[in-house]
C-alpha cells in the first residue's frame, strides 16, 4: 500500500482533502461541545446562585416582590420550577429573608443572634429560621417561628429576637447547629407588595453576639 | 490553529443560545414544580389540607409554619371552577397559580369584604360566555379570568396558636374547589 501511493505528486491532494474535512468536523464538534458546556455551566450557575433582578434591599434583607407575578423575567420562572417554591400572591404579602447578619457575615448556627428592630407596616409578620436546604430548625414540638401577636415588645415597640441554639432568656428562636441558616422575615397585608410605599421603611436589625 | 480558535469563539456565542434555551424550557420540563408537587396530595379538583409543617416534614419548601394551609389543583377543561370556602374570623388569602406556577390573582381577608370565600376561574371564553348569560348564582362571586386551562389554588389560615389549628383544618375542610355554578 505505501509503495504504492508514496511516489507520484498527484496522490497528494487525495490525502489532503480528508485530513481537511477531518479537521473541520474536529472543529464543529469542539463548537458544539463548548456550547453546550457554556450554555448549561451558565444556566445552572444562574439559577443556582439565586434570583439577580428586581429585588427589593433593605440592609441584609432582600425580598422578590415580581417573583412569581406574570411579568417576572424568566430567571425566576426557572427558579421557581426547579425549587417547587410558591411564593405569595401580592394581596398576601411580601418575604424577606436574610442570609448574613447587619455586618454582612454569614448566618451560622454557631452563633447567637438577636434580632432587633421594628418592622415595615403590616397587618400580621411572621419570622422563620430555615436551614441552607430550605427546611424548618429545631426538633419536633420545638418553635420554629415568631408571629407579631405574640411577641413580647420593648416599651418602645421595638421587639428583640433571640436566635441560639441554647435556650434564652425572653423571645427564643430555636435554631440547630449547622454552617449556613437563613431567616425569612413575612409581611402579610401589606402595601409594599402592592408597591405603594408608605414612609421610611425599617427593618430589624441582626446582630451577632458570641460564637463558639 | 487561527480556524479552531473562531470555532471555539462560535461555540460561546452558540452556548448563549443553549443558555436562553435551558432558561426557557427549564418550566415546561421541571418535574419539581409546585404544579407537580400539589398533584401528589390527591385528586384534582378538590381541596387537600397539607400536614402541619414540622421540621423535616415540610409538604412544600418555604411555607410559613404558623398557617395552615389547601390546595386544590383544577382544569378548565370541563367549564369554568367556583371555589367556595367559609373561613375563620382572622387573616386568611387565596393565591391562583397557573400550570407554571404564575401568580394569576390573589386575595385576602379583607379585600374578600367577608370570611366567605366565592371566586370564578374562567377561560376568556368561558368568561365571555358567563358574561352573556349572567347568573343570579354568581351575583357576589368574583371572577378572574385564566388564560392557562391548569393551575392550582393555595388557600392559606393564619393559626395564631397551636390550640386554633383544629377550627383553621375544619374550616378549611369544608371548602369547595368545584362548587356548582
Amino acid at each position: 500500500m505505501r509503495g504504492r501511493l508514496l511516489p507520484g505528486g498527484d496522490s497528494r491532494p487525495q490525502f489532503r482533502l480528508p485530513e481537511r474535512s477531518l479537521r473541520l468536523l474536529f472543529n464543529i464538534a469542539l463548537a458544539l461541545v463548548v456550547a453546550i458546556a457554556m450554555g448549561a455551566a451558565s444556566a445552572w450557575y444562574s439559577l443556582d446562585r439565586g434570583r439577580l433582578f428586581n429585588s427589593l434591599s433593605l440592609g441584609e434583607w432582600t425580598a422578590w416582590p415580581e417573583s412569581g407575578s406574570p411579568d417576572a423575567d424568566p430567571y425566576s420562572g426557572a427558579m421557581l420550577a426547579r425549587s417547587g417554591e410558591v411564593p405569595l400572591g401580592a394581596a398576601e404579602g411580601l418575604a424577606f429573608s436574610a442570609d448574613t447578619d447587619s455586618s454582612r457575615s454569614p448566618l451560622s448556627g454557631r452563633c447567637n443572634y438577636v434580632i432587633v428592630g421594628q418592622t415595615p407596616l403590616a397587618r400580621l409578620w411572621t419570622l422563620t429560621a430555615y436551614d441552607s436546604s430550605g427546611h424548618l430548625m429545631g426538633e419536633a414540638g420545638q418553635r420554629t417561628s415568631f408571629q407579631s401577636r405574640e411577641i413580647l415588645r420593648r416599651p418602645d415597640g421595638r421587639f428583640e429576637i433571640r436566635a441560639a441554639a441554647q435556650v434564652q432568656p425572653g423571645n427564643w428562636l430555636p435554631i440547630t447547629r449547622v454552617d449556613r441558616f437563613r431567616v425569612v422575615l413575612r409581611l402579610y397585608d401589606t402595601p409594599l407588595a402592592t408597591g405603594n410605599q408608605l414612609g421610611e421603611l425599617v427593618m430589624p436589625q441582626i446582630l451577632r453576639e458570641s460564637c463558639r | 490553529m487561527n480556524r479552531t480558535i473562531l470555532f471555539i469563539i462560535g461555540g460561546i456565542l452558540l452556548g448563549g443560545i443553549v443558555h436562553i434555551a435551558i432558561i426557557f424550557l427549564v418550566p415546561t420540563y421541571s418535574t419539581r414544580d409546585a404544579w407537580t408537587a400539589v398533584g401528589r396530595f390527591g385528586d384534582d379538583n378538590q381541596f387537600h389540607i397539607l400536614p402541619r409543617a414540622e421540621p423535616g416534614t415540610e409538604a412544600l419548601p418555604y411555607l410559613d409554619p404558623t398557617m395552615t394551609y389547601a390546595v386544590c389543583r383544577y382544569s378548565l377543561n370541563k367549564g369554568p371552577v367556583r371555589m367556595r370556602a367559609s373561613l375563620p374570623d382572622t387573616f386568611w388569602s387565596l393565591a391562583v397559580f397557573d400550570r407554571r406556577g404564575r401568580n394569576i390573582y390573589s386575595l385576602n381577608d379583607r379585600s374578600a369584604e367577608d370570611s366567605t370565600l366565592d371566586l370564578v376561574v374562567a377561560t376568556p371564553v368561558q368568561q365571555a360566555e358567563l358574561k352573556q348569560v349572567p347568573r343570579e348564582s354568581l351575583e357576589s362571586a368574583i371572577i378572574i379570568e385564566s388564560a392557562a386551562t391548569n393551575g392550582f389554588a393555595l388557600l392559606r389560615v393564619f393559626v395564631p396558636d397551636p390550640t386554633l389549628a383544629e377550627p383553621a383544618a375544619t374550616a378549611l375542610r369544608g371548602a369547595q374547589c368545584a362548587a356548582p355554578l
